[in-house]
């Protein structure tokens, strides 16, 4: 394994593992804006030409095989942007080939099994992983971790709502797309496929806000399902309850131009907001606010940089070993409270439809 | 001072209806009863605490002219729709949000809340509403607020079942006639302002309304957003408060009788549907 730092006045070099479109309309246009600390030099797809075209964007070498990116000896560090399926065993193939740290897109595993064995490879090999829960980079939010003091002890009530329009309006904003999967068109009369909408939902969106819910409940163990709505076409409404808290999940995903993503944590005298910039545009920061007994309000921000940026910061530096590695113990919670809540989630949506079909006497 | 209509309220409809200083915004219109003044006052102002009901019949057979409940809590008016019907008492309800100018107005040709929402629902993926009050609140009693806010925008409910009520407030859930889900929170807080907050999503956009406590005319804000961008609806300086006053006015010198009693059947019915579950 190689751990040598690299050399200050040279970029550390960045290989990329699925070159889809967070690939290309999120990481790349964030390294763009890195450029005097990071280099992408590798791009891996399984499709070859979408290879060649992402990695000729950036000047970079392409390959279609997992082995040839980690045994490419100019990537430092390794971005893990393939299907949720491949996560964890690229993961620690990654850690495993020496590089310096490891991004994986969220989630990180798609089990606790899977979870146990990254730590557990994590720690033997003394790789740095990074998870893709870019809101736990934005400067908006560490602003509010910096100055909400006690808060966090005295939530009684957590929201997170999520409105966004297709994901294509904002890639298309920050770059130009190839080969952009095809929308399929969902029978919401199968019962499977509100499960699965809402388990994709819970772990491809909800995902990004629940470490920081998780932040705030202390109890994050003991969680019950309240109600699992689906929304249509995508989205959904889900409530939850621990034994001290309140949680409250809310996402649409309409035609809207307007997105608002906001994070609420609200005590008896105090709250906290938090309004965060959409995904794939450089849009800078979210602001947070923080009000307490009525009328008294204190903002942070908005910053230069998004939570994207931020995470890739946090790369450079715990590559070159400037800074701490992260706690495993807190990415695998993180995890197990994401699957805690998509396996209740989906539970109680079966559970509500086969009562729905029984009720009106027909296979709904 | 004297108005056109003299105004009697019990030191309790004062404080609920904040009484005082809405009428000093009507002076022209309503007045106080003057002391030793014979027969009952033009107005009564009733509390609406658990027996409001009894109280304003009891105004509407003493014989008073327009009967104003301060913030009702749900209870069977029937018997009072009745009675002030053949009485010809005009009844109104100064609810906290529901009253709000900007929910129903009072002209068709000029749009408010209603419109808005009913307009969209038809093509609605989610309806998402949050009140906040002070801690301490009677859930319960504030869930009859949050609901006859909605109701007064919404149109029918269907389904609704509460899901947790506690200390910190309640969540319920339930669908539109659309079939989509839609959820009502409440929140115990002093940290913000109280106030009830509705969003409705629909395939390209949707409608956010915020609705501020009566206690000042801080206006409500209604914006309805879609393909053209988004539009903010004027805004109304007057707060609930003034608004049930002003519809009292115009019944009473038209004499008419405002349907306030039958709106709120509906919210009676619904809430004594989620007391059983």
């Amino acid at each position: 394994m190689s751990h040598h730092a690299a050399p200050a006045d040279r970029p550390l070099g960045v290989g990329i593992l699925g070159a889809g479109p967070v690939t290309q309309a999120i990481h790349l246009p964030a390294l763009a804006r890195l450029q005097d600390i990071l280099e992408v030099r590798h791009i891996m797809d399984v499709d070859p030409a979408v290879a060649s075209s992402v990695a000729a964007r950036v000047g970079a070498r392409s390959s279609t095989s997992m082995d040839a990116l980690l045994g490419d000896q100019d990537v430092d560090i390794v971005a893990i942007c393939s299907p949720h399926q491949f996560h964890a065993d690229q993961v620690i193939a990654a850690c495993r080939a020496g590089k310096k740290a490891v991004l994986c897109e969220k989630p990180f595993a798609m089990n606790g099994e899977e979870a146990a064995r990254i730590s557990a490879v994590s720690t033997e090999t003394g790789v740095p992983i990074v998870v893709g829960a870019m809101h736990t980079f934005d400067p908006g939010w560490l602003a509010a971790e910096r100055n909400w003091g006690d808060l966090p002890e005295y939530v009684h009530t957590i929201r997170s709502s999520i409105v966004l329009p297709p994901n294509a309006r904002f890639e298309d904003f920050a770059t130009e797309i190839v080969t952009r999967p095809a929308a399929g068109r969902p029978d919401y009369s199968d019962v499977e496929v509100i499960k699965s909408a809402l388990r994709g939902g819970i772990m491809g969106l909800a995902i990004h806000d629940l470490p920081l819910v998780r932040r705030f409940t202390p109890d994050f163990q003991q969680i019950e399902v309240l109600q699992a709505r689906h929304v249509r076409p995508f989205g959904y409404a889900v409530s939850l309850r621990t034994p001290t808290r309140v949680i409250e999940l809310r996402a649409v995903m309409n035609g809207t131009w307007k997105p608002e993503w906001t994070f609420e944590a609200i005590a008896d005298d105090s709250a906290l907001r938090i309004d965060f910039t959409p995904s794939y545009v450089q849009a800078g920061s979210a602001v947070a606010t923080f009000f307490r007994h009525g009328s008294e309000t204190s903002t942070f921000g908005p910053y230069g940089h998004n939570g994207y940026e931020g995470e890739w910061r946090e790369l450079a530096e715990l590559a070159r070993g400037t800074r701490p590695a992260p706690s495993a113990q807190s990415l695998i919670d993180d995890l197990t409270f994401a699957l805690a809540i998509a396996d209740a989630t989906v539970a109680s949506a079966a559970a509500g439809h086969a009562s729905a079909a029984e009720k009106a006497g027909v296979s709904a | 001072m004297s108005g056109h209509y003299t105004v009697l309220a019990t030191p309790a409809a004062q404080a609920a209806g904040a009484v005082a200083q809405t009428l000093a915004s009507l002076p022209a219109t309503f007045g106080p009863t003057a002391e030793g003044q014979p027969g009952p006052p033009d107005v009564l102002v009733v509390a609406g605490g658990p027996g409001w009901t009894a109280e304003a019949l009891s105004a509407v057979a003493a014989g008073v002219r327009g009967v104003l409940v301060a913030n009702p809590v749900p209870e069977d008016a029937t018997e009072l729709a009745g009675a002030a019907d053949a009485a010809g008492t005009a009844v109104v309800l100064d609810l906290r949000w529901a009253s709000n100018p900007a929910l129903v107005g009072e002209s068709t040709d000029v749009a408010d809340a209603r419109d808005a929402v009913r307009s969209a629902v038809g093509t609605a993926s989610l309806l998402d509403s949050v009140a906040t009050a002070a801690p301490a609140t009677d859930p319960q009693r504030l869930l009859g607020e949050h609901l006859a806010a909605l109701l007064a925008v919404t149109g029918p409910l269907d389904g609704v079942v509460v899901l947790r009520s506690d200390a910190t407030g309640y969540t319920v859930g339930g669908r539109l006639a659309n079939g989509a889900p839609f959820t009502a929170q409440g929140v115990l807080t002093a940290a913000r302002p109280a106030g009830v907050d509705i969003r409705l999503y629909t395939a390209d956009g949707g409608v956010a309304v915020q609705v501020p406590d009566p206690d000042a005319a801080r206006p409500a804000e209604v914006r309805i957003t879609g393909a053209h961008g988004e539009l903010l609806l004027p805004t109304l300086y007057e707060s609930a408060h003034r608004f049930a006053w002003r519809r009292l006015k115009d019944h009473l010198g038209a004499s008419t009788q405002p349907d306030d009693l039958a709106g709120f059947a509906r919210l009676t019915d619904l809430y004594a549907t989620l007391a059983a579950t």
